[in-house]
């Protein structure tokens, strides 16, 4: 963030400062050697009176003590040959456990037969992680621990370059900007100024028509309200059998969707038909014409977030979400009584045909799952 | 010949003996209702009333049939050991001979659902997966471990059930279980489920441990913990001065 050269407040000693940094930036490269050129600089800025940053920043302590950490890390004394040749030891004994991790990889995973449908071998999965450990453990370790041991070890410090460009750059690209101005004759001529500025900024018009776009990926009319149920479809099972009234015993339950195209599979058509005795349903208004002889089909698509609502308790007629833990009260319309839920299920009307199949009445009389902003 | 009669003789009594109708049925069958009614005066009429109507506590019997006898008593959830919420899977507390004779009393009186003859355990087993995962995962869990229910109830494990038990379960629809007649899953659909899950609860734990098969929650916390930290350990490490 800071350099290590200040900006320069005035113009006067800028031959100077120019001078003595460029060359030694590009020459030194890594090395301790820039850290005499800096305490010159700060010598001389600090003689000139003019400098912000030996007073305040800090800097200078940190240059103070750089010779203090570099004696601290000092590059430790190379290794005896002897030491040496232990520690090459140690990381060749990690490499020849790779090669070890990587034979016990390959036998463990042929020496394995598993049938479908029989129980295998339990250690087949950890051994062939364990393997692998020392495979690749084996190979990282006696890395790092060669570096570690065996490498030379002192420290470099990379000073950094100050990202503006050098003041007299930035002077004479000024001065050739403002020249520039004066050519083009701006200043004088107000019209070309200002019908410039008025035709450039009305470019930022251009993207309207964009915006307008967007709005054709609008959903349809009700479109999330909708599903595919509709009025006369039987009720099916996912393995696409229909459900016959007497079916389910009291106290069943059934997983049921609409015999349309893509029913089983469509996203917001999943239901639940329940049965229970018919004088444990206490549905009111019309939601009584909705149920048929104790069957009652309440959407399964959670109204907090979508979840699928089919844990079914059948003496408590409780049904939980195990999202959230919403209960809903399957005997009252799927009423919620505990839990984030703010809707009961929807409840689909339900009727048998001719043949003592289950059929819908319709669509849900309310959108199905979670709220959404145009719901109303 | 003689031998060889008598062999074909005793072998058939011994196969087929106890659920034989063409030999004795009736002396047979009384027997054993009269077996299960001296087990039931004394054990569970206390609650269930003398003449299975129900009483102090406990609900009437007539026409919940064998299956329900076996999947509560086999599974020891039957005597209940205090007024609970939920019975709890214990101990048995009959021997299954004590059981047959207790589901065939219960049968006599009212009828209801029976176990079918044969091996439980012969269905198959794809079928078996992709019903399970339909009507059962939602509450006993994927792998059959179980899960939370309203109000501190609980859908119990599936590995410490029978064959029995599990098939019983689904004919009977105990506590909160829906019921799930012979209409809706069909005697190879009860028996396909029951083989999956034998075989998904004894199968082996393919990382090693189980780590209660609850999916991503155990796992994801195992990773965090101990794999997040073995990893800053290994950065520590070779950051480490030497």
């Amino acid at each position: 963030m800071s350099d290590n050269r200040p900006e320069h407040p005035d113009s006067g000693s800028l031959p100077e400062e120019l001078s003595s940094p460029r060359p030694s930036d590009q020459a030194s490269g890594p090395g301790n050697t820039r850290e005499s050129d800096v305490s010159a600089d700060s010598h001389t800025n600090s003689s000139s009176g003019a400098d912000l940053y030996t007073s305040g920043h800090g800097e200078g302590q940190r240059h103070s003590d750089q010779p203090a950490k570099a004696a601290a890390h000092a590059p430790h004394a190379p290794l005896s040959e002897r030491d040496a040749r232990i520690a090459e030891r140690k990381v060749a004994s990690l490499f020849l456990v790779a090669v070890l991790g990587v034979i016990g990889f390959v036998v463990t995973f042929f020496a394995q037969e598993q049938e479908f449908g029989q129980p295998g071998n339990a250690y087949f999965t950890p051994m062939l992680g364990v393997f692998m450990t020392m495979a690749l453990g084996g190979v990282g370790a006696g890395t790092v621990l060669w570096a570690k041991l065996l490498m030379v070890d002192d420290e470099a410090v990379q000073e950094r370059h100050p990202f503006g460009s050098a003041p007299d750059e930035r002077a004479a690209t000024a001065k050739a900007l403002k020249q520039g101005i004066a050519d083009a004759g701006l200043p004088r001529r107000k019209l070309l100024r200002n019908s410039l500025l008025l035709g450039a900024g009305s470019l930022a018009l251009l993207p309207l028509p964009f915006v307008g776009f967007l709005g054709r990926f609008q959903h349809k009319e009700r479109e999330l309200a909708t599903t595919s149920w509709v009025e006369g479809v039987r009720l099916i099972r996912q393995n696409g059998t229909p459900v016959k009234l007497g079916d389910l015993q009291i106290g069943g339950v059934e997983s049921v969707f609409p015999d349309v195209f893509h029913g089983t599979i469509a996203a917001d058509s999943p239901a639940l038909l329940i049965r229970m005795r018919p004088e444990q349903l206490r549905l009111e208004g019309e939601q009584q014409d909705w149920a048929y002889q104790g069957h009652v089909v309440y959407s399964s698509i959670c109204t907090h977030l979508g979840c699928p609502v089919k844990l079914y308790e059948q003496q408590t007629h409780y049904l939980l979400c195990p999202c959230h833990q919403s209960i809903f009260d399957a005997s009252t319309g799927a009423e919620v009584i505990f839990g984030p839920a703010a809707r009961a299920l929807p409840q689909l009307a339900i009727s048998v045909d001719d043949e003592g199949y289950f059929i819908a009445g319709g669509d849900f009389a309310e959108p199905i799952g979670p709220s959404y902003w145009e719901r109303g | 010949m003689l031998l060889a009669l008598s062999v074909v003789g005793t072998l058939y009594t011994a196969v087929a003996g106890p659920s034989s109708a063409v030999e004795e049925p009736a002396a047979n069958q009384s027997t054993k209702v009269q077996e299960g009614r001296d087990l039931y005066q004394s054990g569970c009429s206390t609650c269930h009333g003398l003449n299975l109507s129900g009483g102090a506590g406990g609900p009437s019997l007539i026409g919940v049939g064998a299956s329900s006898v076996i999947f509560q008593v086999e599974s020891g959830r039957m005597p209940l050991a205090a007024g609970v919420h939920q019975a709890t899977r214990k101990q048995a507390r009959y021997t299954l001979e004590e059981i047959d004779a207790l589901a065939e009393y219960i049968q006599s009186n009212g009828g209801g659902p029976t176990v079918p003859e044969g091996d439980l355990n012969d269905g198959d087993l794809q079928l078996g997966g992709a019903l399970f995962r339909t009507n059962c995962a939602s509450c006993h869990n994927f792998a059959g471990s179980g899960g939370a229910l309203t109000y501190g109830k609980y859908a119990p494990e599936l590995e410490s059930a029978s064959e029995r038990v599990i098939y019983t379960a689904m004919q009977s629809g105990p506590a909160s279980m829906p019921r799930y007649g012979d209409n809706q899953l069909t005697v190879e659909e009860k028996k396909a489920i029951t083989r999956f899950v034998t075989y998904i609860t004894s199968a082996e734990n393919v990382g090693g441990a189980s780590l209660g098969r609850y999916g991503p929650l155990t796992e994801g916390l195992v990773i965090w913990v101990v794999g997040i930290s073995v990893l800053i350990l290994m950065t520590l490490w070779i950051g480490a001065r030497s």
